[in-house]
């Protein structure tokens, strides 16, 4: 399952005028085209393309231009994936909008059917188009899943049913549209006379496994509909979390980057909470804007360890705040900071080290408590100082759209 | 801040007897949203619906998931904008009927481009704006 051009398609939930003209999402900061209507795809808008190069095409085709609004789009795909999981037992939530759904032992025959009646409840109950493809692997289900956008479009769904069929999409895809193939690969493959999926699925194993390694000898298997990628039904806990966020505009002053760098350190503490884990490291990074050529360049990360594991945000943010006392240097001017918290245990499995003179259930009980404070009364109503109110770094998120299904003074006005 | 019931320690005395009685207390949610992942909370200005007891700045509960029946309330979009009404339909025709004579009735063409965003479930309103939607 895949969501059309996502992030447009939830725009245009709650602004049906958007319907048929181009939409494009800029990513974070307002930088870069990061989603893009089918309508802003013809006018040649590319992904990934710096905002300020496009400016002129978005004004001169009256483009709907959009700061991402993931607090709208994380709630919208937690409704999509919901209504998906109604009709399968089990799903795998691989992205913000695209899911593998299980269709092993389910009770029907026609999975065209299947696919169809999915693709229109979600469309009906949540006004997201979704495309389906429907296969015996996981790499054929995404192929399929191209193929409907590309050849069923009207219907948004491929089963690939039979041999024939199968076929039939495997000669219509170049090796670089398989999944998980790069462009190394792409071009390696192409070299050696492997120029569509079909191409490849003929390919000597011996060939393979000695030119790609195993994973090419899974993504073969995978074409030829032996299983070889697992499923993860359970979003796997976290390794690491990272919060980092370029500045709204350059920063100089120490004071103000300590404010971002805190609030950072704030919401990988509350991360952790959430996924009851604790961390033993803390990385810090700061760095100047290396595109700024004719600027200095400054950038620096270090690690501080902590006595024991915890997840407790002022321990969080006084460690943070140590190993940027250290890194920071003045007269540069900054994009960006970040923290990252490592070594990751479950919280039930923390050691209490000798040296750790912290009173643990007394902190705890105090992060508990501003959890729920801030869960009932709003965000961060309750935090600490350091964290600061002025927020300078603020994103740029210029034309940002309001939060429709998460705060009831944003919800859609309608004049009746 | 909520607290569970059933962190009560009782160290001595005798058992509450509404231990074995513990229901959830009533939650609005609930009663309000049939179909969460469905619905969405909207609000009105605009005095076109004041007789369906939509005065301006009602909240209306509005279900993407039910389809829409000769006589319900409905969240339609007529050419990108978005309009609360009456829906009214036999087998042939469709109509959208405001809740409020100043209005006309509009009779819906194919050529219109009217679709039904979704169904208003539940009407919230303060108690203070009932007056205006009685005169």
């Amino acid at each position: 399952m895949d969501c059309n051009n996502f992030y447009c398609s939830c725009e245009r939930v709650f602004n049906p005028k958007l319907e048929g003209r181009p939409v494009v999402v800029l990513s974070n900061n307002d930088g870069c085209a990061i989603a893009r209507s089918e309508e802003a795809k013809q006018l040649g808008v590319v992904m990934g393309t710096p905002a300020y190069m496009i400016e002129d095409l978005l004004r001169q085709h009256n483009v709907a231009v959009f700061s991402s609004n993931y607090t709208l789009y994380g709630d919208m795909s937690d409704r999509v994936m919901k209504t998906f999981a109604s009709f399968v037992p089990r799903l795998e939530i691989y992205s913000i909008d695209e899911a593998f759904l299980d269709l092993h032992d389910l009770p029907y025959t026609n999975l065209l059917q299947l696919g169809t009646t999915i693709r229109k409840t979600v469309q009906q109950n949540t006004g997201i188009p979704v495309t389906v493809g429907i296969a015996g692997t996981k790499t054929l289900a995404k192929m399929a899943n191209r193929y409907a956008k590309k050849k069923h479009k009207s219907t948004g769904v491929f089963w690939a049913a039979n041999e024939n069929l199968t076929q039939e999409m495997l000669e219509f895809t170049a090796v670089g549209d398989i999944w998980g193939i790069g462009h190394q690969y792409s071009m390696f493959l192409k070299r050696n006379g492997f120029n569509t999926a079909a191409d490849f699925t003929r390919a000597p194993d011996e060939w393979v496994r000695t030119n790609m390694s195993v994973v090419g000898q899974r993504m073969l298997n995978e074409l030829r509909g032996i299983p070889a990628i697992g499923w993860e039904f359970d979003a796997p806990t976290k390794k690491v979390i990272c919060t980092s966020r370029s500045f709204g505009k350059l920063l100089t002053r120490k004071d103000d980057i300590q404010e971002a760098l805190c609030n950072h350190a704030a919401a990988c503490a509350l991360k952790l909470r959430r996924q009851k884990t604790c961390c033993n490291r803390v990385h810090v990074f700061i760095n100047t804007n290396p595109h700024k050529t004719d600027e200095a360049q400054y950038a620096r990360t270090i690690n501080v360890d902590l006595a024991s594991s915890t997840n407790n945000t002022s321990e969080i943010i006084k460690a943070a705040i140590q190993g940027f006392n250290i890194i920071f240097a003045a007269g540069y001017r900054f994009m960006k900071c970040g923290v990252i918290v490592m070594n990751l245990v479950p919280e039930s499995q923390v050691q209490a080290s000798i040296f750790d003179e912290a009173d643990r259930s007394k902190n705890s009980l105090v992060m508990s408590t501003m959890d729920q404070v801030n869960q009932s009364l709003g965000k961060e109503i309750v935090r600490f100082a350091v964290q600061g109110f002025e927020k300078k770094y603020k994103l740029r998120a210029d034309h940002l759209s309001q939060r429709y299904t998460t705060d009831i003074n944003q919800i859609l006005k309608i004049k009746i | 801040m909520k607290t569970s019931y059933y962190q009560i320690e009782l160290k001595a005395g005798f058992p509450s007897p509404a231990m074995d009685y513990l229901e959830e207390r009533i939650d609005l949610n609930k009663v309000l949203i049939e179909h969460p992942l469905s619905t969405f909370i909207i609000e009105c200005t605009g005095d076109s619906m004041i007789s369906a007891f939509i005065p301006p700045k009602a909240k209306l509960v509005v279900d993407k998931s039910v389809t829409a029946k000769n006589g319900d309330i409905v969240v339609a979009v007529m050419n990108g904008d978005f309009t609360v009404k009456f829906l009214k339909k036999n087998d042939v025709k469709c109509w959208l009927i405001p809740g409020n004579t100043k209005y006309k009735e509009i009779e819906i063409t194919p050529e219109m481009n009217m679709q039904i965003w979704g169904v208003v479930t539940k009407i919230i309103i303060d108690p203070k704006d009932v007056r205006k939607c009685m005169l």
